[in-house]
């Protein structure tokens, strides 16, 4: 055989060698956390390397091992250490801020309370020489760099119990979500940022039977949920306010997850740029800003204001859009049926033209619109445009749909002005929800019934702004609308949205000049240096955005 | 053209073609055996199983493997890409459109730029070898070949953006510009010469000259290397040596009989070096938001986009496959016995 045909070969055995090891399925986390030997307490979870073949029978998360954690995490600690104190401690699910917002955690378990740690430990059976071992799950990277360190204090806190043994272990986001929605992490940390102002957006995903099973908790619990339903189906708001203290309560007690601590956002921004309030809706209002006398622009133009972003345009399509930055886009050039007064946690109308009127049994919401609004392309705006969003979410199924259908039955227009809303359960919290981006008149003219949109050439919606032009990965304009038919209309009349690779450049670029405002995500290290910068203000956000701790409730179970 | 030379063109042209498939193809598969899913990296809980399984439906993720391969196979074929899975599931040929050209608009004059400069400093260093100059050439080469291309990026924005004020940071062009700029080719330089923008093309100019000086110092240090070391092998060969006695003088001999032949081997490493620099650019870009496509690359491996990382790979395989054959038929031209 030649040399050169030999070469051949090689060559195709080796491509052929890596196809084959290429397809070979990788191993499942829950192979790796496999359960302990039969020496063990029937809880334990065996660290990834003790791999054996049994599957315990029982769930691995009894309530006593629940509460030990809970009791064991000091989070103060935690946000002292890693966060040099710039994250507030969660005591809650629901965000400090929020209505009826509570701190069942420090109420049951003060900021920390080792004793009671080792009392449940060793209740449970364990002892210095059989501690409880088990992995604890991370993603080194979607959450920050931080993330490490807060699990290894973690680990610290829960091993200084002398009873029990953590694996840190981690692997990247897109493994990550499929081992926690699949069921195989016992353990591991996620973030949550709300869709809508109301404790249930906070609760019912962790804790519901139906709901939690997506995220991972896989918590199921009759009593839980008869108060969660009770509780968002309420509408006087005293009921409320007792029924969700009632379900702190509980939570505390039964631990569905541990909130661990909420991470604030940063904003920083030229001295003489004004009217920037950003409060618990977490809702950055554009028409609100202006410049203080004298101030030069970034621009050089006294009526444009630039705002710089490390967030990229998913989908700018109202029945589609679920991410932070497109609902902020979508809602300055829209208008949702309600709203927020700036900077506050008051709902009031939007696009409607008050409260809505809500039935008797809470089951049919029916919103009044204002009368003579226009899209910014002078299309006339009738409640007919809510049944069109209601039947684009059903046809076109955009990401956000489910956030809708889970509530809503159906929607119908009896007259060009009055939108009624059939609910499938009454909830209490309906008005909070029509405040959100999927409740904002997608245009017609630009959004066609059989086609999700993401990337308008234009939107042109019944806000104080209207998108003229957008160059993805660089920069978006947004011009005030002159049709704009409501109160308080936009001050500065253009807003250039930059878009930056990295949140480093976008500090410097504030504080050059060439960017008034520096917005998300701006992270600790480049707003510590900045605030020493002259010229630039600093503000700290209490943003909704949560880190928690995840129990998988029925991890460990055989299936069935 | 010789037969010589048609025969060897040829060839090297068929095997481009199953060089390019067999990449795709391993990518293909590859992507989708990697953990994670599209939707879920994306999305991430935030949606019910339900809810992800409707929209994998409507991106066609529940056809048998078989079919997605033949299906991307036609649309690659007919370069037509198809739609992106994430981030707004836009035309991923509209995406390259943008991207590549700014990718290579930044990539070429850090080519030209690395090129002239490390050749030009290495065939001086090579003139003066064992002087003071020599050794600080080779100091300089040392030090900028290791320091990371990002931070390097990082000093330049502080010193010439920030401090001096001299360059714009970042982006590709002055916002306040960009508004009204009408771009034909997704080529600001080009674009704004053809419409004769010449406020946007300054901007455009002033953007470019620090990813790109940053970019082509990074790859400076291996050209002044290369070109040294080669060079001072030339000075030393016989035909120098005649020319010397011939008194020709020192300065021809070096910047023309001697950097000629030296070329064979420098001509092979700028190829290798551009279809890195197309794909590798992804911390300069980073640094400077310029949106190319090492960046979109790297975002998209992430969020398990298959069509989007899939495609774009196709579009380096064709492109390193063309710069790969301009540089063997470079060679080729030059050195006749590569064809032989």
């Amino acid at each position: 055989m030649s040399k050169n045909k030999l070469q051949k070969i090689f060559v195709f055995v080796l491509l052929a060698g890596l196809l084959l090891v290429a397809c070979q399925p990788a191993a499942a986390p829950a192979e790796e956390a496999a359960p302990a030997e039969e020496a063990a307490p029937a809880e334990e979870v065996a660290p990834a390397e003790e791999a054996a073949a049994e599957a315990p029978a029982g769930p691995v998360w009894t309530k006593e091992l629940r509460q030990a954690f809970a009791a064991a995490i000091d989070r103060e600690a935690i946000v002292d250490r890693v966060f040099e104190g710039r994250n507030t401690p969660a005591y809650h699910m629901v965000p400090p801020g929020y209505p009826y917002a509570t701190e069942p955690f420090l109420d049951k378990y003060g900021t920390r309370d080792l004793d009671l740690a080792k009392q449940l430990l060793t209740d449970a059976g364990y002892t210095a020489d059989n501690p409880f071992v088990f992995d604890l799950w991370y993603p080194p990277e979607h959450y920050g760099t931080t993330t490490a360190d807060v699990m290894q204090v973690i680990k610290e806190q829960v091993e200084e119990t002398g009873l029990a043994k953590v694996n840190l272990q981690s692997m990247n986001w897109a493994e990550y979500v499929d081992g926690f929605v699949a069921g195989d992490l016992p353990l591991f940390i996620l973030g949550w940022f709300p869709d809508f102002v109301d404790p249930d957006t906070w609760l019912t995903p962790f804790a519901s039977c139906i709901q939690s099973p997506d995220n991972g908790v896989n918590y199921c619990n009759e009593e839980m949920d008869s108060l969660l339903q009770a509780a968002a189906a309420a509408t006087d708001e005293t009921e409320r306010a007792s029924l969700y203290k009632q379900v702190g309560e509980f939570y505390a007690e039964d631990i569905p997850t541990i909130p661990l601590f909420w991470e604030p956002e940063f904003i920083t921004f030229r001295n003489g740029v004004e009217g920037i309030t950003i409060g618990a809706p977490f809702e950055f209002n554009y028409h609100v800003l202006s410049f203080a006398d004298g101030y030069v622009t970034a621009s050089g133009d006294p009526d444009t204001i630039i705002i710089g972003t490390t967030d990229e345009v998913n989908s700018l399509d109202a029945n589609d859009s679920y991410s932070t930055h497109d609902w902020e886009i979508i809602k300055n050039t829209g208008l949702a049926l309600m709203s927020y007064t700036p900077g506050t946690a008051d709902l009031v109308p939007g696009a409607a033209a008050d409260f809505p009127v809500v039935s008797d049994e809470g089951k049919t919401y029916t919103f009044t619109l204002k009368p003579g609004q226009v899209f910014a392309d002078g299309t006339p705006l009738t409640a007919s445009a809510y049944v069109y969003a209601w039947d684009r979410f059903n046809t076109l199924e955009g990401q956000v749909s489910g956030l809708v259908q889970v509530y809503v039955e159906s929607v119908e227009a009896p007259d060009d002005l009055t939108v009624v809303y059939h609910l499938k359960n009454p909830i209490g919290f309906f008005s909070a929800l029509a405040a959100t981006a999927p409740f904002v008149a997608v245009n017609p003219n630009e959004f066609p019934a059989d086609a999700i949109v993401q990337f308008p050439e234009k939107l042109d919606g019944i806000g104080r702004y209207k998108m003229v032009s957008h160059v993805p990965g660089e920069q978006m304009v947004l011009e005030a609308n002159d049709l704009y038919a409501g109160n308080d209309p936009a001050i500065i009349k253009t807003v250039i949205i930059k878009y930056f690779a990295d949140p480093t450049t976008m500090a410097n670029a504030v504080e050059k000049g060439e960017i008034d405002v520096a917005w998300r995500t701006l992270g600790p290290v480049e707003s510590t240096r900045l605030q020493s910068v002259e010229g630039l203000t600093v503000q700290k956000i209490d943003a909704p955005t949560l880190r928690y701790l995840v129990f998988n409730h029925t991890y460990g179970m055989t299936a069935e | 053209m010789s037969s010589s030379f048609r025969n060897f063109l040829i060839t090297r042209l068929l095997l481009t073609i199953p060089m390019i498939l067999i990449l795709v193809s391993l990518v293909f598969f590859v992507m989708r055996v990697l953990p994670g899913d599209p939707i879920r990296s994306q999305l991430g809980p935030r949606v019910s199983e339900e809810q992800a399984d409707k929209i994998r439906e409507r991106l066609g993720l529940n056809e048998p493997i078989m079919v997605q391969y033949v299906t991307y196979l036609k649309d690659i074929v007919t370069f037509n890409f198809g739609n992106a899975l994430t981030q707004g599931e836009r035309p991923i040929r509209d995406e390259l459109g943008e991207r590549l050209p700014a990718t290579l608009e930044l990539s070429i004059p850090a080519m030209i730029f690395t090129s002239v400069f490390g050749i030009g400093l290495g065939a001086y260093a090579s003139k003066y070898r064992k002087k003071p100059v020599d050794y600080g050439i080779r100091l300089f080469s040392i030090f900028i070949y290791s320091i990371p291309i990002f931070f390097l990026g990082l000093i330049f924005q502080i010193i010439f953006g920030v401090r001096l004020n001299w360059l714009p940071l970042s982006g590709r062009m002055d916002s306040m510009i960009l508004t009204t700029f009408n771009s034909i080719t997704n080529f600001y330089v080009l674009d704004s010469i053809l419409t004769g923008n010449w406020p946007a093309f300054w901007s455009a100019i002033s953007h470019l000259i620090m990813p790109t000086i940053t970019l082509g110092l990074a790859l400076t240090g291996t050209f002044i290397r290369l070109t040294r070391i080669n060079m001072i092998e030339m000075l030393r060969t016989d035909f120098i040596a005649a020319g010397r006695a011939r008194g020709i003088p020192e300065k021809t001999l070096v910047y023309t009989h001697a950097l000629r032949n030296t070329l064979i081997p420098i001509l092979t490493l700028i190829g290798l070096q551009m279809a890195i620099l197309i794909a590798g650019a992804v911390l300069t870009e980073t640094t400077f938001s310029w949106p190319g496509i090492g960046r979109y690359l790297v975002e998209r491996i992430s969020l398990r986009d298959y069509t989007a990382v899939q495609s774009t790979i196709a579009v380096f395989a064709f492109f390193v496959g063309i710069i790969s054959l301009i540089m063997d038929l470079m060679n080729a031209l030059v050195d006749p016995r590569i064809r032989y």
